[in-house]
């Protein structure tokens, strides 16, 4: 049904030639002006991108769609790249579909670009031009200039981040899976004192890069009934953002697209924020969750350190925090989804030694990549519910 | 593409509070078709922005389009001050493998007096100095192929508190 009520309302294209002079990026924008020209769509207007996978410029570069939306100032509810190989042109049109049909998105731009011709294609992004010149050392460095930013305009209290840091170190504690070298408990002190990265960002805010797998089976609930799986997870509500506030100039960096996604996956859920059970966001730096606090609406905009103090963020607190120890104390692995895992494992009831109490529901959260002096580049809400 | 190895200028002594000013970092940077305005304009010390005509905006990294409109014809280049102030920085104490053993050095974000932000290194600067807030001015650090790099000093112009 999806499908056939999608509609493709114009097509664009640029000349073929052996050897382009013109940048990707540059076939890109032709592309874009090309299609807002025909239909009379606002630039604003796009929320959605999806792009093919099959291209040997982008191939090495693992965040290319959000590169490219990051490029061209496209501010998304809804990216992908799909991977798919030949089929992936017309897999995009098959799940831009999908995606205008379950709400993520309503107007999807489908770009479809490569320049084999050009050898670029492990680098081909910003960074190597804008801000490895500067020796901006990746997430450690954007991080350490979103957090300095953040105590000028709202001051920080360490402490509070170590209690945070602290408090998923106890539940790594208690996950026989998490990674060896991270089991061993912390003091406030030993995160105020572990050494400096980029600075304000300290060693014990960061993720250590490890090696695992996780996966979940999914099928629709009427098939589960039908094979007695009755110990299931049901996803309530979910959106994203792909570059928030990309078509503006400058913006207050410590609003992330969470703020957005926050909003419409709750609304979806039937969910507000005073209704969460337990809150298992990505945590690739500390200061990560706490900015989440704040953009999701757990508390106002600079209270976050008061959040925390507040609260017991402890399993068997009233407000339990990536009790699997997050991506920080059980290692970052699998593809950064053991936060999501975690929270299927306590909604199913299988927490053992830190099952939390209340499993009337779970929210996770995702960080994608990050772009050009701003916040992070996509922001992910997912609410969960155990099966009734 | 290009590739422009950088530069080898003069070493400044580090004295007591001063911060690396990683002048003699040895830069690989990669350049890409339609940010050659901006480099090109380096070459005479001047700094250029993409600005957009239809909406009155300036924007920053280079892009193929106005982010504001998604057109390309809407975009012209202007030279701007170089002035500004800082908006955020960090001090790393791990570089990129280009950088290493130059640490701590400051990467910034700098706005500019017309309204955007760039990333950029703050150089002849104390540790005592930095601050968020801090008015600073473009300086140009010389590149072999005879382009500029833009970097940002504390602003000699304006009296800092």
């Amino acid at each position: 049904m999806s499908l056939r009520d999608a509609a493709i309302v114009a097509y664009a294209e640029t000349k073929v030639v052996d050897k382009s002079d013109k940048d990707i990026f540059e076939l890109d924008g032709e592309i874009l002006g090309s299609l807002l020209d025909k239909t009379g769509v606002e630039m604003k207007e796009i929320d959605g991108l999806v792009m093919s996978g099959l291209t040997r410029t982008g191939a090495g570069n693992v965040f290319w769609a959000q590169t490219t939306a990051d490029v061209l100032g496209l501010d998304v509810s809804y990216c992908d790249q799909v991977h798919i190989g030949g089929c992936s042109a017309t897999g995009a049109v098959a799940r831009a579909a999908a995606a205008i049909d379950a709400g993520y998105c309503s107007i999807a731009f489908l770009l479809f670009s490569d320049t084999p011709s050009e050898d670029n294609r492990s680098d081909r992004g910003f960074r190597a031009e804008w801000t490895d010149t500067y020796g901006l050392m990746g997430p450690p460095g954007s991080f350490g200039l979103l957090e300095q930013r953040y105590a000028h305009q709202y001051g920080l209290d360490y402490e509070m981040l170590g209690k945070l840091a602290v408090t998923q170190r106890n539940h790594a504690l208690l996950n026989d899976n998490a990674c060896e070298k991270l089991r061993k408990p912390i003091t406030v002190a030993d995160y105020l004192n572990s050494r400096k990265i980029a600075e304000p960002i300290r060693l014990l805010d960061c993720v250590m890069p490890c090696d695992g797998a996780t996966g979940l089976l999914v099928m629709s609930r009427a098939e589960a009934k039908a094979r007695g799986l009755s110990n299931c997870v049901i996803p309530l509500g979910y959106a994203e953002r792909t570059n928030y506030r990309g078509g503006e100039g400058m913006v207050d960096i410590t609003w992330s697209g969470h703020k957005i996604a926050g909003e419409r996956a709750l609304k979806n859920a039937g969910m507000t924020i005073k209704d969460v059970a337990s809150f298992h966001p990505y945590d690739d730096f500390i200061i990560a969750i706490m900015l989440q606090f704040e953009n999701l609406g757990f508390c106002g905009h600079g209270e976050g350190c008061q959040f925390i103090r507040d609260n017991d963020l402890s399993f068997t607190g009233n407000l339990p925090l990536n009790t699997g120890g997050g991506l920080i104390s059980s290692g970052a692995a699998a593809c950064s989804s053991h936060n999501l895992i975690e929270a299927v494992r306590q909604l199913m009831g299988e927490g053992g030694r830190r099952q939390v109490k209340d499993t009337r529901n779970a929210l996770v959260t995702g960080i994608g990549w990050i772009n050009y002096g701003r916040n992070w580049g996509s922001s992910s809400v997912l609410a969960l519910a155990p099966n009734e | 593409m290009s590739t422009e190895q950088g530069s080898s200028a003069p070493v400044k002594p580090a004295g007591g509070g001063a911060l690396s000013d990683t002048t003699d970092v040895k830069r690989s940077i990669k350049r890409f078709g339609f940010s050659k305005p901006y480099w090109e304009a380096t070459r005479e010390k001047k700094l250029v922005i993409q600005y957009c005509r239809a909406t009155g905006q300036y924007q920053h990294y280079p892009r193929p389009v106005s982010i504001y409109t998604g057109r390309e014809r809407d975009l012209e280049w202007r030279e701007v001050s170089g002035r500004g102030e800082i908006f955020s920085f960090s001090l790393t104490y791990r570089g990129t493998a280009a950088f290493r053993g130059h640490e701590p050095y400051v990467v910034a974000i700098v706005t500019l007096d017309v309204g955007i932000n760039v990333i950029v290194n703050v150089i002849h600067c104390e540790r005592e100095q930095l601050r968020i807030g801090l008015p600073v001015q473009a300086c140009w650090l010389p590149l072999e192929d005879g382009t500029n790099l833009l970097m940002f000093e504390p602003d000699r112009d304006v009296a800092t508190t």
